[in-house]
Formats: C-alpha cells, sequence, structure tokens
C-alpha cells in the first residue's frame, strides 16, 4: 500500500533525525562530566604531585641509589617523573585530552580506575561497571514495576469509585511518601532484621553464597524483600493517587463521555477510551520512573548494603576515583538517551498525531 | 396530543437533581414531553434552564451528584425509567435512542480512526463484521456528506464542521427511532451551520428519524421544529406546534423571548427580559417566572400546573387557566 510505504519513509526519518539528535546530546553530556569530574583539568596537578611524591620516596627509598649524591638523585627522580608524566600523557594540555578522553567514552572504552577493582580483580571501569549493573537492575526494576502495576490498576479502580472511602483513605496516606525509601528501610530493618529477625538486614546474597543455582536465588529473593517494601512504601499512596487524579481528569473528555452515551461496556471504555488515548504519557511516567530512580539509589544502597552502581558511585567519589565517576555517567548517559529514544518511537506508535506531524508533511 | 402522529416518546413528570454543596439543584423539575414519529421537537432554554439535563436524564447519562432521577419515559411503548442499567445500555442506548452532544468537537477518541468509532455501535450493540460495518459507515457519511476517503483519518486531521458530520454519522448509524441534538452547531460558524441543519432536514425527511433538538438560537431552530418545548428553570413552560410557537407564542416568557429575536429589517430594537433566571436550588414557590414576568397577578404565588390550549398546546400560565386563550 502506498500510504504505508509513505508511514515507513517517514518513521526513517524520524528515527535518523531522533539517533542524530540525542547521540549530540549525548555527547555534551559525556563531555561536561569529564571537564567537571577532572574540575577543568586542576585534577592532573593533583596527580602530578602525587606522581612527583611517589617516585621521590620510592627512589630515596632504594637503598642501591643512597650512594648517589643529591644532584644526581634529583636529576633521576626529575627524569623519571617526565617518564611517568609522559606516559599518561600529562604533558599535553587538558583540552586536547579531554577530547580523546570523549571520544574513548563513547566508544564505551572506558579506560582504567585508578583506585578500585571489580570483584574479580580487574581494573577496567567497564567491567567495574558491569559487575554492578545487574544487582541495581533487579533491585529497582522489581520495585519499580511493583509499584508501576499496582498503582496504575489501584488508580483505576478507584478513578471509578471517586469519593468513595476508601479513595479517601488512600489520598489521607498519600503524604507518607514524603519520607524517603531509605528511612522506610531503616525502621524496616530495625523491625524485621533485629527485633523478629525473619530476614536478612543488608546485602544481595548470604555468605558465604550458596552453591546450588535454586537455593542461591531464594537467598537473593529474601535479601530483596526489605528494600523492595521500603522502595514501595515510600511511592505507592503517592502513585496512586496522581494516576488517579489523572485518570479521573482523562475520564471526563468529551469522547468518554460519548462512549458511555453509546452504550459501550464499561471495559470498552476503560481500554479504548481511557487507556488508549493515555497510553503515551503513561510509559512516559514509567520509562522516567525508571531513570530517576537511580539518582535516590545511592543513600538506599547504602543502607542495605546492596551492592549496586549506587554504592559503586558512592565510593568512586570518595576515592575521586575519575574514571569510574566518567564511566557511571557515560553508562548513564546512554540509558537516558536509549530510554528516550525507545519513547520518541512509541509515542509515535501510539499517538497518530505524533506519528503525522513528526514526518515531512 | 400528536394524534395527527404516531406517538414514539412520551416523557412524564421527570425529574433529575443534583446534590451540591449548597443543596439540592433541581435541573429537570417535573417535565413533561411528547415527540411523535418523524417529529422534530425543539427544546429552547436560556443556558442553566437544564436543557441539557433533560437530553443526559433521557439517555441516562448521569453524573455521580445525582440526587434524585425520577418520572416516566416510555419509548415506542416501553417503559425505560424502570430497566436495569444493563438492558438499558444494550438495548436502548445506541440502537433506539441516540445523540449528539454538546462540545462535539471533542466527541471523537484522537487516537481512533473516525470510521471504526462510528462502525463501533454496529460492531458492539449488534456484532456486526468489520467489513459490513464500515460498508454501512461509508453510506452513512455518504448521507451526512463526508467523503469516504475520511474513513481512515484521524479527528484531528479534519475540520470542525467536517467532525460534527461525522458526529452525526455516528448517531444515524444504527438508525435509531430518536437523535437527541444537544447544541448541535453551536460551536460552528453560520454557514456550518446552515449547511448542518440542511443534512438533519433531508435526513428527517428521507429516513423518517424523530429529532430532539436542543438549543438556545431561536432562529436556527425554527427550520427544523415542528414543535417547541420552552424551558424555564428546570421546567417546561410552554409546548406547542412550532407555528404557532413563533407566531403567537402563548407564555409571557415565550413572548418576551420572541420580542428579543433580532430580526432582519426590524426598525425598533429588539427587546430583552430583565433580571435573571432564578437560582434552581431554591427555585421560589410560586411560578418561577413571576419576578421577570410584565404580566404578573395574585395567582402567580401559586405553582401553575400546565394548561390545555386547544389540545394541541401546553401552557403553564394562570393566564390561561380557563383554557381561554388571552393572547392578542
Amino acid at each position: 500500500m502506498n500510504s504505508r510505504l509513505r508511514d515507513f519513509r517517514r518513521l526513517g526519518w524520524f528515527t535518523l533525525r531522533r539517533v542524530l539528535a540525542l547521540f549530540v546530546t549525548v555527547l555534551i553530556g559525556v563531555y561536561l562530566t569529564i571537564v567537571i569530574a577532572n574540575m577543568g583539568g586542576k585534577v592532573d596537578e593533583l596527580r602530578k604531585l602525587q606522581i612527583r611524591s611517589t617516585v621521590s620516596e620510592s627512589v630515596r627509598a632504594d637503598p642501591s641509589f643512597s650512594e648517589m649524591d643529591s644532584e644526581k638523585r634529583n636529576e633521576l627522580i626529575k627524569e623519571q617523573v617526565q617518564l611517568q608524566i609522559e606516559q599518561r600523557n600529562l604533558d599535553e594540555p587538558f583540552i586536547w585530552r579531554s577530547f580523546d578522553y570523549l571520544a574513548q567514552a563513547i566508544q564505551l572504552d572506558l579506560g582504567r580506575a585508578e583506585e578500585m577493582h571489580s570483584d574479580t580483580g580487574s581494573r577496567a571501569v567497564y567491567d567495574i561497571i558491569v559487575e554492578r549493573l545487574p544487582a541495581t537492575l533487579l533491585l529497582f526494576g522489581t520495585a519499580n514495576l511493583l509499584v508501576f502495576f499496582v498503582s496504575v490498576y489501584a488508580a483505576l479502580y478507584l478513578s471509578r469509585r471517586y469519593g468513595s472511602r476508601l479513595d479517601r483513605a488512600v489520598i489521607g496516606l498519600a503524604p507518607s511518601s514524603a519520607a524517603p525509601a531509605w528511612f522506610y528501610g531503616i525502621f524496616l530493618i530495625l523491625l524485621f532484621a533485629f527485633v523478629v529477625p525473619v530476614l536478612p538486614a543488608g546485602g544481595m546474597v548470604a555468605i558465604p553464597p550458596p552453591e546450588d543455582p535454586w537455593v542461591y536465588a531464594g537467598s537473593v529473593l529474601e535479601h530483596l524483600v526489605l528494600p523492595v517494601i521500603a522502595m514501595f512504601l515510600s511511592s505507592i499512596f503517592i502513585s496512586i493517587y496522581s494516576w488517579r487524579t489523572f485518570f479521573l481528569i482523562h475520564s471526563s473528555e468529551d469522547y468518554v463521555e460519548m462512549a458511555r452515551a453509546k452504550g459501550l461496556p464499561s471495559n470498552l471504555i476503560q481500554s479504548r477510551y481511557i487507556l488508549r488515548p493515555t497510553l503515551a504519557p503513561i510509559i512516559t511516567n514509567f520509562l522516567l520512573m525508571l531513570i530517576g530512580l537511580w539518582s535516590g539509589a545511592i543513600i538506599l544502597e547504602q543502607v542495605f548494603n546492596w551492592p549496586g552502581l549506587g554504592t559503586l558511585l558512592f565510593q568512586a567519589i570518595g576515592h575521586r576515583d575519575t574514571p569510574v565517576i566518567i564511566g557511571g555517567v557515560v553508562i548513564f548517559a546512554y540509558l537516558l538517551a536509549v530510554t528516550v529514544f525507545m519513547l520518541d518511537f512509541l509515542y509515535a506508535i501510539l499517538d497518530p498525531r505524533v506519528r503525522i506531524e513528526g514526518g515531512e508533511q | 396530543m400528536t394524534d395527527a402522529r404516531e406517538r414514539l416518546l412520551q416523557v412524564r413528570n421527570l425529574q433529575l437533581h443534583y446534590r451540591t454543596r449548597r443543596g439540592t439543584a433541581r435541573a429537570v423539575d417535573g417535565v413533561d414531553l411528547d415527540v411523535g414519529r418523524n417529529e422534530a421537537l425543539v427544546v429552547l432554554g436560556e443556558s442553566g434552564s437544564g436543557k441539557s439535563s433533560l437530553a443526559k436524564a433521557l439517555m441516562r447519562l448521569l453524573p455521580r451528584n445525582v440526587a434524585r432521577y425520577s418520572g416516566q419515559v416510555m419509548l415506542g411503548g416501553d417503559e425505560l425509567m424502570g430497566m436495569d442499567d444493563e438492558r438499558f445500555r444494550s438495548g436502548v442506548q445506541w440502537n433506539r435512542i441516540a445523540m449528539v452532544m454538546q462540545a462535539a468537537m471533542n466527541a471523537l477518541n484522537p487516537v481512533v480512526r473516525v470510521g471504526e468509532q462510528v462502525a463501533e455501535p454496529l460492531r458492539v450493540h449488534r456484532g456486526w463484521s468489520k467489513a459490513a460495518a464500515m460498508e454501512r459507515v461509508v453510506e452513512t457519511f455518504a448521507i451526512v456528506g463526508v467523503s469516504r476517503d475520511f474513513v481512515t483519518r484521524y479527528p484531528f486531521e479534519l475540520s470542525g464542521g467536517m467532525r460534527q458530520r461525522v458526529v452525526l454519522a455516528m448517531a444515524l448509524i444504527t438508525e435509531p427511532e430518536l437523535v437527541i441534538l444537544d447544541e448541535p452547531t453551536s460551536a460552528l460558524d453560520v454557514l456550518t451551520q446552515a449547511s448542518i441543519m440542511n443534512v438533519l432536514k433531508r435526513i428527517k425527511r428521507e429516513q423518517g428519524t424523530s429529532f430532539i433538538l436542543i438549543t438556545h438560537d431561536v432562529a436556527t431552530s425554527s427550520e427544523l421544529a415542528d414543535r417547541v418545548a420552552l424551558m424555564y428553570a428546570g421546567q417546561v413552560v410552554e409546548q406547542s406546534d412550532a407555528r404557532d410557537f413563533f407566531h403567537h407564542p402563548a407564555h409571557p416568557y415565550s413572548k418576551l423571548l420572541m420580542d428579543s429575536v433580532p430580526r432582519l429589517h426590524q426598525s425598533e430594537p429588539p427587546g430583552y427580559i430583565p433580571g435573571e433566571p432564578p437560582d434552581l436550588i431554591d427555585p421560589p414557590a410560586g411560578c418561577r417566572f413571576a419576578d421577570r414576568c410584565p404580566s404578573r397577578f395574585g395567582r402567580c404565588s401559586e405553582d401553575p400546573p400546565a394548561f390545555e390550549l386547544n389540545g394541541e398546546r401546553r401552557v403553564r400560565c394562570w393566564l390561561h387557566e380557563e383554557g381561554t386563550d388571552h393572547d392578542g
């Protein structure tokens, strides 16, 4: 069909433009992080000083150089320092190297950590981060999916029973979300790990980790319960509240009233007249929530001693380990860009208004 | 009454009251209406006179804060008020009574192709196949003057007038006995209004559909009207044959209303009605128009019943107590 072909061409165009735009965004974001994490080159001065002090210390401590007169020894130190600086390209101006860093980062060549290493002993930043990623994804994926589906479902239910006792109770509980998840976490640990010790206080798996994969999975599940409950408690009521209001607004649209007048069954009205026109904002909200909760992960992961990216970033900042910080941001930027791209794409599929206006018409 | 034509809809003492913060608002307060087959009844009234609530009450589109919903509605011999919601939804709504809503501009789902939306009642209520329903959509589009290419378009690709026609097609698709039009043309420009009214006239002539046209626009409604019901503060104050109503209005409010309509080649400025319509929450005890009525007298402190004049006309005014015509 001709119109189908036209649709495809539009979609291709649209995709290309979005990919380019997002790539530029990632480029700018990563570059800014490189400049900031290196404090515009100031970190290099620190590194040079560090090299100088380690080299001079090792030369002075080496008994084979103890006979040397100080003139010559200083010469040697200078040489060695120069060698190390050249080895790390620290003699080039920062602005040049910043572009090198950028090129490497974009290719996901995240370099080597200054201080940290992965559990398997690798110093490659990529390994360090990828090792932690599944833990974070498991925890936040579980909690967010749970919060999302429970709240959307409950909100749909409440929006049909607007003003009922249950509805008012949920609204009354909404301020409970003022406290962050880690705050609930502290109480949950206190209650269920110490007062009534039924669940582990922290970590992701029992120590030592069980050999059997099923027992291992069970142990992870057990460790997952408290942090997930903490996250669930801190966002469920406000989430239900906002979705309920959202659905209330959209179920008073004229076309919903029209669908009621048409005598359509209520489940059809709900799926075709309330959910379908609002799918785009619902999905946006979902994906942005997935991204958004990463930043909140630092404290929660600390409280539950969860070996995720939040803990990693926290440690990296403590060690001033710039490659790890930059690496974390690069991965985050990529995930964000992929999410935004997916959103654009879904929008185009879900909403005919976007699909057609996004084209060349 | 409408013996000349077979009677289709008979409404007696219809009440629709809303609970509000300040008390109970009597939006529809004891309305009697009759609509014959192939007849167009125009329900006239100012904003807030309860005419849209009347449409909602007939379609059973009730908001959450209903305080009272009662009366008798007979459609072709079937009593509708006693019917349970499920039977009413699947048997009456859109099967026998369809509606064009006020604000028809947004009456279409933005993410569903208009053809599918128009076909929906056939698919849902009558279980038609998609192909058959689409064929009927194209036929109905032809009746209301929409090109068949529009079937696969989305609402935002249509102009206001086209959307209005599509909504009209949606109301006609099941060939219902009665179509309620709630301010169908108030958001459109004059030319589009005129062409929609022409479509309605043609449908009435060719398909034998009955209409209830709810509007505040005296001039536009006069084109289609067979009979007129004038609403004031939740009540029907006069119900007459259209010709009688437009030329010899009986109720003092009708007279003032007709005087306020500007006419072509008219030398004196159109009149207006001083004062405001009463509050529906606490309406005055007697005649609701008494405060603004130039011909009020002692009796007006009592609530007037509807007096019948010449068999065809019902007027809610003490001036017509003996059935004698005070007009003139």
